[in-house]
C-alpha cells in the first residue's frame, strides 16, 4: 500500500521536474519584464508536436527532438518578442494580456486545424521499458524527462546566477535605463529571455510527448499548471518554480491515486485560488 | 505636531534604506527633507504617505498611528503628496485630473466639478481646464499634481522634488505657488536638490546621508555644518569650509 | 444638432431591424447581436473602465445558464425565476477571484479568472444534478408566458434590447459619477488615484461585481432563448474570448464599443460558419487569435476610438492660450 504511494510521488516528482522546467520559462519573462505570456501552455503544445513531427518524419526519438524543439521554440520566441511583445509592453494591460492571449488561440487552433482534433502518442519503444530503483518501478520515459528537466532547470539557474549573460539580464530586469546606460542592449536581453524561456517549453514539450498524449488543447492546462506554480514559487524566481513545480507534481499525482484522475486538475486549480488567498508572495515571498 | 516619523528604518533585503530617521513637522511649517543622491530621502518620504511600510518604527499624524494605513486612507485623513515623476492621468483632461482630487471630499459629480474649477484658477492653469493632461509639458504636469493634491483639501502636503526639471524661471514661479499655498495654511514636507529652493523655502532642514540623519536645523545652520558639506561634496572641501568660516552652533540629531 | 439626428435615426434603425429584416434568420441573428452586446457589455464594466482584463467571464455567463435551467430542472420555475440565484452565485465568485487578486498586480487577476473558469467548468461537468457532460434543457413545450419560450426571435429581439439599453443606460451613468471617474483614474494610474484618496481595490471589486451580475444575466437570457445549456456552450473558454473580443474590438471603456463589436463580429462569424462549416470551427479560432493580437498590437482602444480620434482630428481645437503657466 504505502509502496504504491511511494511510487506516486516518485512519478509526481519526475513529472513536477517538468512542470518546473516550462514554469521556470514563465517566471523568468515576467520577473524580467513584467510580461505573463498566456500563450506559455501552447508553447509546451507545440514542443510536443514537433517531437511528434520528429518522430514521423525521421523516426527518431527525444535525443533529437529535444534539441529540435529547443532550437524551434527558441526562434518562435524570439519573433514573438520582435514582432508583438516589444510593442505591446509599453502599452495598457489590456494590450499586454490580449496580445499573448490571442497568440495562445492562434498557436492553438493552428495546431487543431493542422493536426486535427485527436490525440497522438509517440509510440512505447521510443524510450522504452520501466527501470526498478529499489523496490519502486518507474517509467524510463517519465525518468529521462524528469532528470533532463532537472538538469536543464539548473542549468538556467547557473546561468542566469553565474554568467556575464545572467547579470546583464538581471541588470535589465531591475533597471533598463540604467542597463542601456551601462552599456547594456535591454531589447537584446529581453529577447534572449524570451528565447530561453521559449526553449524550456519546447524541450519540456518534447520530453513530455514520450510518455503523454498529445492534443492542440493541452496547452490550456497546462497554462494554469504554469501559473500556479510561477504564483506558488514567487515570480521571477527560478529556484521557487522548482520547488513549487515539484510540490504540485506530486499533489497533482497523488491526487489522482486518491480521488481519480478526473479531479485531478480541479485540485490543482483549486490550489492556484488558496495560493492567492494564502500566499501569493508564493514560498519565495515575492509579489508584484 | 502634525507628521511624525519614529525611527522609522526601510530595508529592502540586506540593503538598509533608512536607518531609524526620525522626523517631527509642525503644523503650518515647511520642512525640508534632503541629502546626496542615495540618502534615503524618497524612501523616507515613501513611508510618510504609505507607497512603502517601514520595516520598523512608527509615522504618525496629529498623533495617531498611520504606520500601517494605506495611502487612500492617508489621503482621506488630509496628508497629500505629489510625485517624483509627475504620474497625472494623461488621458483625462486637466479638469478631471483635478476632479479624482475634489471626489475624496465631495461624492456629486457636479461639486467635484466646481471645486476642481476653483482650484485650477488659483493655480493658474485656468485657460487649460479641457486640455488633455498628456499634451501638457513638465512644468504643466507638475503643477497639475500640485493642484490635484490640494483638491483633497489636505492638511499637509508632501512634495517629492517638485523642482526637478525645471528652468530657473519655472522654479521662481513653483517657489511663488508653494508660498502661497502656505500662504493658506497647509504645511509642507518638500523633498528637494535644489538647495536654494529649500534655503528660500523651507524654516527647517532635516538632512539625509545613507540612510541615517546627520544634520537638522535652519537652513543656514545646515548650510554651513561641516558634516554636510561632506556628505555632499567629500572631506577636503569640509575641511576647506571649515577654515573658511567656523560654524555656528550646528544642530546635532538628538 | 447633427448628433442628435443622427441617435435618432440609428434608434429608430435599431427599433425597426426585426421588422423590416424580417426573416427568421434575420431576426434571430438581430437577437443574437444584442444578447452578444450585452454580454460585452457588462465586460466592459471591469475590462474596459476599470482595466482589470478578465479572460474567464464565461462563468459568469455559465452561473446564469445553468442557474436559469436548473431552477427549471430542479424546481419546476420559470427558467427566468433561476435568475436571482445565477446572479448571487456569480457575484459570490467574483468576490473569490477579486478580494485576493484586485490588490495585486494585473496580471495575478487574469490567471485567476481563467483558473476559476477552468475549475468551476470541470467541476459543473462532472456535477450529475447539473447535467453532467449533457447538460441541462428547458421546457421543451412552453407551459405559461413566464417561460420566455418562444418559437419567433421576435421577442427576443426587443426583450434582449430592453436589457441592452438598461445595461448600457447604467453604463452611462457610471461613467459620469464620482465611481466612473475613479475607474479611470484607476486604469490611468493606480498610484496616484490611490494618494488622492481612491481606495482602488475596492472600486475595481465593486466594477467586477457588476460586471459579473450583469454577464450572469446575458447568460439566463441565453438559457432562456436556447432552452439549453452544457459546459461547452455555457462555460467554455469560446464565450469568454468572444467577450473580450467585442468589447476590445469596438472600443474597450468606450460606451458603445461592445454594441459595435457585437455587430461587426456575430454577422461575421455566422457568414464563416456557413461557409466552411464544421472544417471552419478551427479556423474561426485561428482568426479570432489574429484578430486580438492585432488589436493589441495596433489599436488597443477599438475601433470606434480611432474613429472618435479621426472626428477630432477632423474638426478644429478649439482656441486655447499657448503659454505654459
Amino acid at each position: 500500500m504505502s509502496l504504491t504511494l511511494v511510487q506516486v510521488v516518485a512519478g509526481g516528482l519526475l513529472l513536477g521536474a517538468v512542470y518546473a522546467l516550462f514554469s521556470s520559462g514563465l517566471t523568468l519573462i515576467w520577473g524580467m519584464m513584467n510580461v505573463v505570456n498566456f500563450a506559455h501552455g501552447d508553447f509546451v503544445m507545440l514542443g510536443m508536436y514537433v517531437a511528434f513531427v520528429v518522430w514521423m518524419l525521421m523516426g527518431a526519438g527525444p535525443a533529437a527532438a529535444v534539441p529540435i524543439a529547443a532550437l524551434l521554440l527558441a526562434t518562435l520566441g524570439v519573433v514573438c518578442y520582435f514582432s508583438l511583445i516589444r510593442h505591446v509592453m509599453k502599452g495598457p494591460m489590456l494590450a499586454q494580456i490580449l496580445g499573448t492571449f490571442g497568440l495562445a488561440l492562434l498557436l492553438r487552433y493552428s495546431a487543431f486545424w493542422y493536426f486535427g482534433a485527436n490525440f497522438q502518442t509517440l509510440p512505447d519503444t521510443l524510450v522504452g521499458g520501466t527501470l526498478r530503483l529499489g523496490p519502486v518501478r518507474i517509467e524510463s520515459s517519465r525518468l529521462l524527462a524528469g532528470v533532463v528537466a532537472l538538469m536543464v532547470t539548473a542549468g538556467l539557474h547557473l546561468l542566469l546566477t553565474r554568467t556575464s549573460l545572467g547579470s546583464r539580464m538581471l541588470a535589465v530586469s531591475e533597471d533598463a535605463a540604467a542597463a542601456e546606460l551601462m552599456g547594456i542592449r535591454p531589447q537584446r536581453m529581453q529577447a534572449t529571455a524570451w528565447a530561453l524561456a521559449a526553449a524550456a517549453t519546447g524541450i519540456a514539450g518534447a520530453l513530455i510527448a514520450t510518455f503523454f498524449y498529445i492534443s492542440p488543447t493541452v496547452g490550456e492546462t497546462l497554462a494554469i499548471v504554469a501559473f500556479v506554480t510561477v504564483a506558488l514559487g514567487g515570480f521571477g524566481s527560478v529556484p521557487g518554480a522548482l520547488i513549487a513545480g515539484l510540490l504540485i507534481g506530486v499533489i497533482e499525482s497523488v491526487s489522482a491515486y486518491a480521488i481519480g484522475a478526473v479531479y485531478k486538475d480541479i485540485v490543482v486549480y483549486a490550489l492556484f485560488v488558496a495560493v492567492l488567498w494564502l500566499r501569493p508572495e508564493g514560498l519565495m515571498g515575492r509579489t508584484r | 505636531m502634525l507628521i511624525e516619523a519614529r525611527h522609522v528604518t526601510k530595508a529592502f533585503g540586506g540593503f538598509t534604506a533608512v536607518d531609524r530617521a526620525s522626523l517631527a513637522v509642525e503644523p503650518g511649517e515647511i520642512l525640508g527633507l534632503i541629502g546626496p543622491n542615495g540618502a534615503g530621502k524618497s524612501t523616507l518620504f515613501n513611508c510618510l504617505t504609505g507607497d512603502l511600510r517601514p520595516t520598523s518604527g512608527r509615522v504618525l499624524f496629529e498623533g495617531r498611528d498611520v504606520t500601517r494605513l494605506a495611502p487612500e486612507e492617508r489621503a482621506r485623513l488630509g496628508l497629500a503628496r505629489t510625485f517624483q515623476v509627475p504620474q497625472t492621468f494623461e488621458h483625462m483632461t486637466v479638469l478631471e485630473n483635478v476632479m479624482i482630487g475634489a471626489f475624496l471630499r465631495t461624492s456629486r459629480t457636479s461639486e467635484a466639478s466646481v471645486r476642481a474649477r476653483a482650484v485650477i484658477d488659483t493655480v493658474g492653469l485656468g485657460p487649460l481646464a479641457h486640455t488633455p493632461a498628456h499634451s501638457l509639458g513638465t512644468p504643466g504636469r507638475k503643477r497639475l499634481e500640485i493642484a490635484r493634491a490640494l483638491a483633497t483639501r489636505p492638511k499637509a502636503l508632501l512634495l517629492d522634488e517638485a523642482m526637478a526639471g525645471l528652468t530657473p524661471a519655472e522654479i521662481a514661479r513653483a517657489i511663488a505657488l508653494i508660498r502661497d499655498i502656505h500662504a493658506s495654511g497647509i504645511t509642507l514636507v518638500i523633498v528637494e536638490h535644489v538647495m536654494e529652493v529649500v534655503l528660500s523655502l523651507a524654516s527647517r532642514v532635516v538632512v539625509l546621508h545613507q540612510g541615517r540623519e546627520i544634520a537638522r536645523g535652519t537652513p543656514a545652520e545646515v548650510t554651513r555644518d561641516p558634516v554636510v558639506i561632506e556628505a555632499y561634496l567629500g572631506k577636503r572641501a569640509a575641511g576647506a569650509a571649515n577654515r573658511a568660516a567656523p560654524p555656528a552652533s550646528p544642530g546635532r540629531p538628538p | 444638432m447633427m448628433r442628435a439626428l443622427a441617435s435618432a435615426v440609428a434608434a429608430v434603425a435599431i427599433l425597426a431591424y426585426p421588422l423590416v429584416f424580417s426573416t427568421p434568420f434575420q431576426q434571430r441573428l438581430g437577437a443574437l447581436v444584442l444578447l452578444y452586446a450585452i454580454g460585452a457589455s457588462a465586460w466592459n464594466i471591469v475590462g474596459g473602465y476599470a482595466g482589470q482584463v478578465s479572460i474567464g467571464h464565461a462563468v459568469f455567463f455559465g452561473c446564469g445558464a445553468y442557474g436559469a435551467l436548473a431552477a427549471y430542472q430542479h424546481l419546476g420555475l420559470a427558467p427566468i425565476a433561476g435568475l436571482p440565484m445565477g446572479v448571487a452565485v456569480s457575484i459570490l465568485i467574483a468576490a473569490v477571484i477579486g478580494v485576493p487578486t484586485l490588490r495585486l498586480s494585473g496580471h495575478y487577476f487574469s490567471m485567476a479568472t481563467i483558473a476559476v473558469a477552468e475549475l468551476v467548468r470541470l467541476v459543473v461537468a462532472n456535477t450529475e444534478w447539473l447535467g453532467g457532460a449533457q447538460g441541462l434543457s428547458g421546457p421543451p413545450v412552453p407551459r405559461t408566458l413566464l417561460d420566455l419560450s418562444f418559437t419567433s426571435a421576435l421577442p427576443y429581439y426587443y426583450l434582449f434590447l430592453a436589457v441592452l439599453s438598461a445595461v448600457i443606460g447604467l453604463t452611462w451613468w457610471i461613467e459620469r459619477s464620482r465611481i466612473g471617474y475613479y475607474l479611470r483614474a484607476i486604469r490611468d494610474c493606480e498610484r496616484a488615484a490611490r494618494s488622492l484618496g481612491a481606495a482602488a481595490p475596492r472600486y475595481k471589486l465593486y466594477a467586477f461585481i457588476l460586471s459579473a451580475a450583469l454577464t450572469s444575466i446575458a447568460g439566463a437570457l441565453y438559457a432562456v432563448m436556447f432552452g439549453f445549456v452544457d459546459p461547452e456552450s455555457g462555460l467554455g473558454i469560446l464565450i469568454s474570448v468572444k467577450m473580450v473580443i467585442m468589447a476590445a474590438l469596438g472600443g474597450a471603456g468606450l460606451l458603445l464599443g461592445p454594441l459595435v463589436g457585437a455587430v461587426i463580429l456575430v454577422p461575421l462569424e455566422e457568414l464563416s460558419n456557413s461557409l466552411l462549416g464544421g472544417a471552419g470551427a478551427g479556423l474561426t479560432f485561428v482568426a479570432y487569435g489574429a484578430i486580438v493580437m492585432a488589436i493589441a498590437r495596433f489599436q488597443p482602444g477599438g475601433i470606434l476610438q480611432r474613429v472618435l480620434r479621426l472626428r477630432r482630428k477632423a474638426r478644429p481645437a478649439p482656441a486655447v492660450p499657448v503659454a505654459q503657466p
